[in-house]
């Protein structure tokens, strides 16, 4: 028997309660990160991903709740159910156990407190370390993640800083307390590519040096392809595919993956005619498609399975996932 | 799933260079400057200057694209405003069609400005949420005294056709649209005035990858038709590359190069570009570059360094880096700004694709070192 994964979600489903009816964002998502690995969950504004995230740490906002499903995050032996967790035992698993990176560290940092403060804030909470150790492990925390002039950077505010130092700083806030996990929505999408660059490194580097896990968010598959272990990716509420990065990236076989592929430009492509692209666009909750969500938009379906069956997540090679009724086909 | 017919791409670009022959470009630009001052204190004294925009050339042939690329606060977007006067430049010339357009007076201008037009990149922001479609649409076409009532409505459903939305939208609000959909609305409210002459500013930043593409499909398709002429700005390198026929890379308020898009990716000179091209990550393991991760922030236009403006940051930067600002290396219509390029291009007897090599070779030699570089105090 294998050792249960750091993080387990099986069949998570977090739905909001609208006037216009209950809108499933995450419906029946199930993924597993190993100790150390990095999963990539891709996917388009409203596939779900970053509800996923919020759920792991129970920070979806209301209307919206879990409503069925297990998030299990196995730490020193033990397994904790975070869907059912008590609110204070969860808290000391937030900043603690699983850190978060948000794609806006200006928003997400607090304006009038001093960056020095935030990071150690942290730690007093996690801790109960006392003010002088906190804030050496937040000068230590700001080395780490090479902030340069770390002492003087101690004392400054959020706005005194760069984008990119911003994010270097919600990074040191979210490893601080040495977590097992770290949760990374959209961590370098409003950042030009060369500061980008800094921080894909700056990550890869924090975790082969302190082996923490991370989920990383984003629409971006060459980020993706470039930082992950695995990749998971998501339309209208499911994972429709599923495998190792290299094995995904060299064969898709679900649609939508072949799709996101093939749209995305560049100077090979150029002079051989327009784009591919996916005809139509991401549908809203209110109106997912019956059978697979993809069908509307997709080249292979074939009626009337397509529209009537929703196809299930299935193993086609070794290790990869996916969710479509003719996926031998398609693939080469 | 292709939207557009791929034929008579031939066609079009044989009659594009039979017309370069004989016409000077549409649009020249000459060491534009753009420059905010800084205010403070109760009098509102002067204490700085923004050089956002510092001396940029180039040139665009009737019917192509120049992409310009960079990062955020390279001036890039003032370069796109500047030209049409929306911001009014400091220095240096705008010739449009021939005519100077810095020394246009108001009325001038406005019948100028018919003929270039802009797309912004969020599309929630530039359409009034307030206006139905064809109010938005009309406006411009009111102003420009074009047609009566009934041909106005025949222009806005036909622009609206060919951007691939029906003419039913005219009756809507901007908010019952998608972003994709949006953003036809702004292309279809800059190609109702039939122009000659578009700036898009960052038209698909915005957008998902799926839309993305159809958006950029249908740019091509609109330049193909109207024989439009673009100044394409992005900081996404991979849009570019497939978009544009010349590419300028721009960096602190400066082109630091520019060529032809294929020659660019494939011999970028500068340091600056090839560490931007190594930093755009790739699905595929072929295109993957050694990857120059450049120590530090883009410093402040306000304050921009000596000599080179890219030598805190480049890993090349030698002693005459710090002092003389590099002269442009022009060979056959690639252009660099780089006194290590320059010195590879001439030791190479001008073979760019040495040069190149050489000075790639040269970064990854300098940034080996065991620890990372130190990035230097930037943002005070």
């Amino acid at each position: 028997m294998t050792a249960a994964p750091l993080l387990a979600i099986n069949d998570l489903v977090t739905a909001f309660e609208t006037p216009a009816g209950r809108l499933p964002a995450v419906d029946g998502v199930s993924l597993a990160i190993g100790r150390g690995r990095t999963l990539g969950l891709v996917g388009e504004s409203g596939c779900g991903k970053s509800v996923t995230a919020m759920s792991i740490l129970r920070l979806v906002a209301s209307p919206g709740r879990i409503e069925s499903g297990s998030i299990q995050l196995t730490v020193d032996g033990e397994s904790l159910e975070l869907t059912s967790l008590p609110e204070r035992r969860l808290r000391e698993i937030r900043g603690g156990r699983i850190g978060m990176i948000f794609q806006e560290p200006m928003t997400s940092l607090n304006p009038v407190f001093t960056v020095g403060d935030q990071i150690a804030e942290v730690v007093r909470l996690h801790r109960r370390a006392g003010r002088t150790a906190a804030r050496a492990r937040a000068l230590e925390m700001l080395k780490l993640v090479r902030v340069a002039d770390p002492e003087q950077r101690l004392d400054a505010y959020p706005h005194q800083l760069s984008g990119g130092m911003r994010q270097r700083v919600m990074i040191a806030m979210a490893l601080a307390c040495e977590p097992d996990l770290v949760i990374a929505d959209e961590p370098t999408t409003a950042l030009d590519v060369t500061i980008q660059a800094q921080i894909l490194e700056l990550l890869a580097d924090l975790r082969r040096r302190l082996g923490t896990a991370i989920l990383l968010i984003t629409h971006d598959l060459g980020v993706v392809a470039e930082t992950c272990d695995d990749v998971a990716v998501m339309y209208a509420g499911r994972i429709v595919e599923q495998a190792p990065a290299a094995e995904l990236f060299s064969r898709p076989l679900h649609p939508y993956t072949i799709g996101l592929l093939a749209a995305r430009p560049d100077a090979d492509r150029r002079g051989s005619g327009p784009l591919t692209t996916i005809p139509g666009m991401v549908p809203p909750p209110q109106e997912f498609p019956s059978g697979c969500r993809f069908h509307p938009r997709c080249g292979y379906a074939r009626q009337p399975r397509c529209a009537a069956e929703v196809p299930p997540l299935r193993e086609i090679r070794p290790g990869h996932f996916v969710r479509c009724h003719f996926a031998e086909e398609i693939s080469p | 799933m292709t939207t557009a017919q791929p034929n008579a791409e031939g066609t079009a670009a044989g009659q594009r260079s039979a017309q370069e022959a004989v016409e000077p470009a549409l649009l020249a630009v000459e060491q534009l400057q753009t420059h905010f001052p800084i205010r403070k204190g109760l009098l509102r004294r002067q204490v700085g200057t923004v050089r956002a925009v510092d001396g940029v050339s180039f040139s665009i042939p009737r019917g192509q694209t120049l992409g310009l690329v960079g990062e955020s606060g390279c001036g890039k977007t003032t370069v796109g405003r500047s030209l049409l006067r929306l911001i009014e430049p400091t220095g240096g010339s705008v010739r449009f069609a021939g005519r100077d357009v810095r020394g246009q007076s108001r009325a001038e201008l406005r019948r100028l400005r018919r003929r270039m037009q802009i797309v912004f990149q969020d599309p929630y922001g530039s359409l009034n949420p307030r206006m139905k479609v064809r109010s938005i649409l009309e406006e411009g076409l009111v102003i420009h005294g074009m047609g009566d009532r009934a041909t106005r409505l025949e222009r806005m459903a036909a622009a609206l056709e060919r951007t691939g939305l029906a003419a039913a939208a005219l009756d809507r609000y901007p908010h019952e649209f998608s972003g994709g959909q949006r953003q036809r609305i702004a292309i279809a409210r800059a190609v109702v005035l039939e122009p000659e002459f578009l700036v898009l500013d960052e038209p698909v930043s915005a957008l998902d990858v799926s839309i993305q593409a159809q958006v950029i499909n249908l740019l091509a398709e609109l330049r193909q038709e109207l024989g439009l002429t673009y100044l394409f700005i992005s900081h996404d390198l991979s849009v570019v590359e497939y978009l544009a026929d010349q590419v300028a890379v721009m960096y602190l308020g400066r082109i630091v190069e520019s060529a032809p898009a294929e020659q660019l990716c494939r011999q970028p000179l500068h340091p600056y570009t090839q560490a931007l091209f190594s930093a755009v990550p790739s699905v595929e393991p072929s295109r993957r570059r050694q990857r120059i991760v450049l120590p530090g922030d883009v410093p402040s236009p306000s304050r921009p360094p000596s000599g080179c403006r890219f030598h805190p940051r480049c890993p090349l930067a030698e002693a005459v880096c710090r002092e003389v600002d590099p002269p442009q290396v022009d060979l056959a219509g690639h252009r660099v700004h780089c006194h290590v390029a320059g010195r590879e291009l001439d030791r190479s007897g001008g073979d760019a694709t040495a040069a190149s090599a050489a000075v790639a070779a040269a970064i990854i030699a300098a940034t080996a070192g065991p620890a990372a570089p130190s990035p230097p105090r930037s943002d005070a």
